[in-house]
């Protein structure tokens, strides 16, 4: 069947959802179409391209795309299709070239996707065939770049990404500023993490306030027995032990940290207090971070603390940990998760090493928190193939939404997040697009 | 006290304490894995094949006693979702080859590659790849200092890993 605008919108009620949005693959497609078409997508981060030529390759929805810095420094992205045949032009995940050349019959593109060179030309003459017709190079995407995150969009008539980041942007702005130098750069690799589960059931997650006692309990209480037969004399203060336990806290202490929706599906819990406030700060980087900006800067922007943030759909920050993850749906049942994590230029090494080990303990395919959660997701998506109840309640603070202007804000216990996030899908889902 | 491998024994006993970790972990045996590795241990599993380091950059596991110690409990804890289902593995070990190359604080290496078949929550994996052992001596026992698993596939989307391999 073929869903009517009306039919999506019925879909979301204001206290539930149906099933079908996660079960259903004609949905699916109608997200990448709608949703990944209109929104604007996290590609990646300049510092992956630094010199020209560098490239890095991925799929936007389900269209390949490249991200390349050209001979005159400027990032481009551009569908990675050849404009004669169709090839994928480059399919390595990252290198370096000096121009794009197809494999298959040697069409070559210049860094910025212009079309150069179309071997043995002569069997054109006459055709029509014109080379510097632009449906034959790589066609652009339009992108755009705060503070060095690259996002795109397929949009032809987006609203700004300034605007679409609205007040969720400054936690991306919290993250390059606890930078000294007010910058960050992608390091130390990535994980990919596959997830047999909708993508929405990996975001729906991130602001869940409602979960960690009860699927992280195990780690908690592993880490916990483990400190108690430590020697009096033993180090607490490791890094292991700050970053698990905290994953038990009370109902109450998530209620205190607040959940804050924007337009466009944005979201964070956290702000003046989250899960990762209570982690030991570096002297050396703090004193960087003083001369930089001052005690009573800094202490803004230690104190400004989220827990996850997501911009809808397509990426989620930890500004406190500097790492980030990236959404690539590839079906209605399978995700792929990315983690990349940031260096504080002008910062000590040693917090590229926390937030490694953090990536590591908390994110990674043999961690003992994301394969937790993963099992949850996937026991939703197996689950809702029941037609014993249609619909997924959210109701969790209906109704007690406060509107502060530019944002909504409740409880860290409450269900704005979904609702701030369908309200989105919604709006999305019920435009419809050509791509 | 260098090991030397002087005699088919010497090999025979390298080869035993490769054989018993495989089977512990097999078995599911966190507490009888663990007792084969020194307390200043690590277990490493890069996420690219040419990693040179554990602490610059991510990996899929860089463990070492604490988070050893955390996962054994946290492998049978009845509370864990992702433990619910116990995870059957068979591991086989071949082209096993001994480095004598003495580094700091390990007193041989031993190189193995090894085919992981495990069955976990309805699916079957195959894991494959080469280990490196750093050995050590103490007590008259034959101990891991430290292990590496470069998996032929350690930069692909991957599922979860649900325990050392």
């Amino acid at each position: 069947m073929s869903y009517t605008n009306e039919e999506l919108g019925e879909l979301i009620k204001p206290t539930k959802l149906h099933r079908k949005i996660y079960t259903d693959p004609e949905i699916f497609d109608l997200e990448m179409e709608r949703i990944w078409g209109q929104s604007w997508i996290y590609i990646g981060h300049e510092s992956q391209v630094k010199a020209p030529g560098d490239y890095i390759t991925l799929n936007y929805g389900k269209m390949p795309v490249v991200m390349v810095r050209d001979k005159e420094s400027r990032v481009h992205v551009l569908h990675n299709r050849c404009g004669h045949k169709g090839a994928k032009l480059v399919d390595m995940p990252c290198g370096s070239v000096s121009a794009f050349r197809c494999c298959y019959h040697g069409w070559t593109y210049k860094l910025d996707g212009k079309l150069t060179t179309v071997p043995h030309p002569t069997g054109y003459d006459g055709t029509g065939f014109d080379k510097n017709d632009p449906q034959y190079s790589m066609v652009p995407v339009t992108s755009a770049s705060h503070r060095g995150f690259i996002f795109a969009t397929m949009n032809p008539n987006p609203v700004e990404l300034k605007t679409w980041l609205g007040g969720a942007g400054e936690v991306l702005d919290n993250l390059c500023d606890r930078s000294p130098e007010g910058e960050v750069e992608a390091a130390g690799g990535v994980l990919r993490y596959e997830h047999d589960c909708n993508w929405k059931l990996f975001l729906e997650n991130l602001n869940d306030t409602m979960h960690p006692m009860i699927v992280h309990r195990s780690v908690v209480d592993s880490a916990l027995e483990y400190i108690k037969t430590l020697p009096d004399d033993a180090d607490e203060a490791r890094e292991e032990a700050q970053i698990i336990p905290p994953f038990g806290a009370s109902y109450k202490k998530f209620e205190e940290t607040g959940i804050t929706g924007f337009p466009f599906g944005h979201h964070y819990d956290g702000g003046k207090q989250s899960i990762h406030a209570d982690y030991s700060v570096d002297p050396e980087y703090e004193q960087a971070m003083i001369a930089a900006y001052g005690i009573e800067r800094t202490r803004e922007i230690f104190t400004f603390n989220t827990h996850n943030t997501l911009y809808y759909p397509s990426i989620t920050i930890k500004s406190a940990i500097q790492n980030i993850r990236v959404v690539r749906p590839i079906a209605y049942n399978k995700t792929i998760i990315e983690t990349w994590s940031f260096r504080l230029k002008g910062a000590p090494e040693s917090l590229l090493q926390r937030t490694l080990l953090y990536s590591r303990l908390i994110n990674a395919n043999g961690s003992m928190v994301g394969p937790d959660d993963l099992t949850a997701y996937v026991r939703v998506q197996e689950g809702l193939q029941s037609s014993g109840n249609d619909w997924v309640e959210i109701h969790r603070n209906f109704g007690q939404d406060v509107d502060q202007g530019d944002r909504l804000t409740n409880t860290g216990t409450s269900d704005l997040d979904m609702r701030t996030q369908y309200a989105a899908w919604k709006q999305y889902m019920t435009t419809e697009v050509r791509l | 006290m260098s090991i030397v491998i002087r005699s088919v024994e010497d090999l025979r006993e390298i080869e035993g304490l490769l054989y018993e970790e495989a089977s512990c972990l097999d078995r599911g045996d966190l507490d009888g894995w663990i007792q084969l590795y020194t307390d200043d241990a690590t277990y490493w599993m890069p996420v690219k094949e040419d990693q040179e380091d554990p602490i610059n950059h991510i990996s899929l596991f860089y463990d070492n006693r604490v988070m050893m110690e955390i996962r054994r409990l946290n492998y049978t804890h009845p509370r864990a979702p992702s433990k619910e289902y116990r995870a059957r593995s068979s591991h086989i070990i071949s082209n096993i080859r001994v480095t004598d190359r003495c580094r700091e604080g390990c007193d041989l290496t031993v190189t193995s590659n090894f085919h992981c078949l495990m069955h976990y929550h309805n699916k079957q994996t195959m894991f494959g790849g080469t280990y490196t052992h750093d050995l050590v001596r103490i007590d008259d026992q034959l101990k891991i200092r430290h292990k590496k698993v470069v998996l032929i596939n350690c930069d692909a989307p991957l599922g979860t890993i649900i325990i050392y391999l």
